[in-house]
């Protein structure tokens, strides 16, 4: 983040400051649970700062809504930031956003580890059958890398070319 | 009851008990309890044979002895062309033989009812004075000897005891078989000209008319005399005295030759073969015309002799006939100086001396060559010192055009065919062939030999000697140790007896082997060269398929009758070309067929089920997409797998991915319907 951005940065929450303070303070309050997601995900994908950000704007966009449609000043803010309810609202929709980011994981892992499993003994299944039919000579004509290892070798077709 | 006679001509029946008679070609009855002896050739036995068509004839059958190659060239002309003044050759083929239990080549010949003119002279029963001599004898042989030429057979079997009476009065003269052993084989010395009579009996060579005519020369003096002036003389002896002294000399020196009969004698018995007489001077000198006397010619002789092998020599002839003998002695003599101050005082033979020291100058230049060896300079030496005589190396003697014979004979003796071998991939008939441009056609001699370095030179099946050997004697049966029994000399009986051979056949040995493919190779005018081609592959499953296309091929060219029992052998051999198809279904198919066309005897429809071109597409491009199939599934599984930790983080990632899409997705609809709630 160069010198620029940072200038440009202040700039703009200078401005927000001025023209909507009370806004600014409702989100820069509510919102500390996401914020704190993003400082903490180092990820490429942000996907901790989505999934918690997401869901803690989701706790915050009602009183956003309050604060714009009916009365947009720093008591109507102060009154939302000093409600324990309120807060709890917030700050809860961040903790559902953590829940999330740290139970559906594994749930999904788990799910793809079956289908890969299944995937694969069709495919092993798929190179017995070949096996079976063409012969072992297809694992040397196949040309695989040195780390790819070949399916065992089909018995039957063994004793076939030794019957032959 | 009589014994019903055996049908010979069928080549896979079983062999019937010893004995009995035998019918060829179903028509010439031939009793092998009625031998007849006296019209016995040295290779071949006689037996009374009827003809069931025609009893009046009268036949005699002549069995040969199935280890000699007979002259089936020779059979098939004088059998279309029959002529006068000879016995006539009725019929002949390949047929099975009680007596010796195994097939040969019968012929059948007219029934000669004089006997033999030599036996009934000596015996008095006949008189021939010396003046009947030309009308009765000469004639009449000459007459069988012109039609001879005309239809390219020299006879090569001129003899006294092979000359017959063909009627019982014995007035008419005719010449004997000529056919049952190769050319000039069955000639004792006497009667084969020197030049030929060097070489050993099986390497004496086709010949030609000038070789027959001094045959008859032989034979006039001792059917005039009706005894042989030199019957006591043998072998080598005869050999070194008609060297040394003439053949002319040899034969009448001490003989009471009728006067009127040395002229033509002079002439026929000349040893040199461009001077001898032919067919025009003898018809002229029987027409009464005078031919220019031929001088009598000594050969050229030493004042001193030479000692070497036990004799003393005055002729280099001999000497040459010796050194073959005895090769190392002979090098020693070659370099010696005494034995070309010999040569250059003694026998005048100067030129030669200076031409022999060029030989040994060679020899030494090559010396770790073959050209370097002894044996290759005294074959060198021993062709320019005898111009005329047979081809010499390594003791073996064989003139150029007896190579085939020679090389047969020592084939079915099992001796030494390697000389023989050499004597063409050393092209020793080389220099021999350069020496003889006076009196034969050499080219032709020297394109043969050729022909014959280009088989043993070739290694695909159906080449090499067994080739050469097939090519050079059409007589001789196929010496495949599956069939050698069988006396195969035809093509068409080559299945047949494969197929009768079948059921004695051990191991996994193959029907084709290097002798019954040089055999079908030489005997069968087709392109063949494909079959042999792929018999000759390295890999095992392309070899057999060449074995069974090939005898699919003659099978079905020859319109051969079924062969079950080679149908079968062929079915147990067939492994490595069934495994030629990858597909394990399509194997247990051919697999399953196998049995069902050996039922059928059919070697081209196995063929056809066997190499069908469709159907190894289809196994190729089938092979083709099960690699293909194959690799992508190894590509798959090695991605599913991964290394270690891998699948698990990956399944994380993407359940954090899910994880923040879901929390994103719920947020927009949360934030959507509260607006939209909010607005209204």
């Amino acid at each position: 983040m160069n010198v620029k951005s940072i200038v440009w940065g202040l700039l703009i929450l200078v401005l927000l400051l001025m023209a909507a303070l009370p806004t600014v303070m409702v989100i820069a309050f509510g919102m500390l649970p996401g914020m704190v997601a993003f400082i903490v995900d180092r990820t490429e994908e942000r996907s901790a700062t989505f999934c918690v950000g997401g869901l803690n704007l989701c706790g915050v966009f009602p009183y956003l809504l309050e604060l714009w449609t009916e009365d947009h000043s720093l008591e109507m803010a102060s009154s939302q930031l000093t409600d324990v309810f309120v807060l709890a609202v917030m700050y809860g929709g961040a903790c559902m956003g953590w829940m999330l980011y740290l139970s559906l994981p594994p749930v999904i892992a788990s799910f793809i580890q079956v289908m890969a499993e299944r995937r694969l003994q069709q495919r092993r299944k798929t190179q017995s059958d070949i096996l079976k039919e063409w012969g072992n000579e297809v694992i040397e004509d196949a040309n695989l890398g040195a780390g790819i290892a070949p399916a065992p070798v089909a018995e039957e077709s063994q004793k076939e070319t030794a019957a032959a | 009851m009589a014994e019903e006679p055996f049908d010979a001509d069928k080549v896979d029946s079983a062999a019937p008990p010893k004995g009995g008679s035998i019918v060829l070609r179903d028509r010439f009855l031939i009793s092998g309890d009625k031998p007849l002896p006296n019209l016995d050739s040295p290779n071949a036995q006689a037996y009374m044979a009827e003809d069931r068509r025609d009893f009046s004839r009268d036949l005699f059958a002549l069995v040969c002895s199935p280890g000699i190659p007979p002259r089936t060239d020779a059979m098939r002309r004088l059998k279309s062309d029959p002529g006068a003044g000879a016995l006539e050759l009725v019929d002949w083929g390949s047929a099975f033989w009680p007596l010796i239990g195994r097939r040969t080549v019968v012929i059948i010949y007219e029934r000669p009812l004089g006997g033999r003119v030599f036996e009934q002279i000596k015996n008095n029963r006949a008189r021939i004075n010396e003046y009947d001599i030309p009308r009765k004898i000469i004639q009449p042989l000459v007459a069988a000897l012109r039609h001879m030429a005309s239809i390219n057979v020299p006879h090569r079997a001129v003899r006294p005891d092979n000359i017959y009476f063909i009627d019982e009065e014995c007035q008419e003269i005719v010449l004997g078989e000529c056919v049952t052993s190769p050319e000039g084989f069955d000639q004792p010395i006497m009667f084969e000209p020197l030049e030929r009579a060097l070489a050993s009996p099986a390497g004496r060579g086709k010949g030609s008319m000038v070789d027959d005519m001094y045959s008859l020369g032989a034979s006039i003096v001792v059917l005039a005399l009706g005894v042989n002036p030199i019957e006591r003389m043998k072998g080598e002896d005869l050999l070194f005295r008609r060297t040394n002294m003439s053949s002319y000399a040899t034969i009448c020196g001490n003989a009471r030759v009728p006067i009127l009969l040395l002229e033509p004698l002079r002439g026929l018995l000349s040893d040199t073969p461009n001077e001898r007489w032919g067919l025009d001077e003898i018809e002229k000198w029987l027409n009464g015309l005078k031919q220019t006397p031929q001088q009598k010619k000594a050969a050229k002789k030493g004042d001193t002799p030479v000692r070497f092998g036990g004799r003393d020599h005055t002729n280099v002839r001999t000497l040459a006939h010796a050194f073959n003998r005895q090769i190392p002695e002979a090098v020693r003599v070659l370099k010696d100086e005494t034995f070309h101050a010999w040569l250059k005082r003694s026998a005048g033979e100067g030129d030669l001396s200076d031409s022999l020291k060029g030989f040994i100058d060679t020899s030494a230049f090559h010396k770790d060559g073959m050209q370097g060896s002894d044996e290759f300079l005294v074959a060198r030496c021993c062709a320019a010192m005898d111009p005329l005589g047979p081809i010499r190396y390594k003791g073996v003697s064989v003139y150029v055009d007896g190579l085939g014979p020679m090389l047969a004979m020592e084939v079915i003796r099992n001796g030494n065919v390697q000389i023989l071998t050499e004597i063409v991939l050393r092209d020793i008939y080389q220099f021999w062939t350069s020496d003889r441009a006076v009196f034969m056609d050499t080219v032709e001699a020297a394109s043969v030999f050729a022909q014959v370095k280009a088989w043993l030179t070739n290694n695909v099946a159906g080449q090499g000697l067994e080739r050469a050997l097939y090519e050079l004697n059409q007589g001789l049966a196929c010496q495949s140790s599956h069939i050698s029994d069988d006396g195969i000399i035809f093509i068409e009986d080559l299945l047949p007896a494969l197929d009768h051979a079948a059921g004695q056949v051990e191991g996994k040995s193959k029907p084709t082997d290097r002798h019954v493919t040089a055999f079908i190779a030489a005997r069968f005018n087709e392109d063949i060269l494909p079959h042999l081609k792929a018999l000759t592959a390295q890999k095992e499953s392309t070899s057999v398929i060449g074995m069974l296309s090939l005898l699919a091929f003659l099978q079905w060219k020859l319109k051969a009758e079924p062969v079950y029992g080679l149908a079968s052998w062929i079915g147990g051999l067939l492994g490595p070309a069934i495994n030629g198809y990858h597909s394990r279904t399509t194997r247990r198919e051919i697999k399953r067929e196998i049995p069902k066309l050996v039922r059928k005897g059919s070697l081209p429809d196995m063929f056809d089920l066997i190499d069908n071109a469709e159907k190894r597409q289809e196994d190729q491009n089938g092979y083709a997409d099960a690699v293909e199939e194959y690799a992508i599934s190894a590509h798959e599984i090695e991605n599913i797998e991964g290394t270690g930790s891998e699948l698990t983080e990956k399944a994380e990632k993407i359940g954090q991915k899910a994880a923040a899409t879901i929390s994103i997705i719920t947020t927009m609809i949360a934030m959507t319907i509260m607006f939209i709630t909010e607005m209204l």
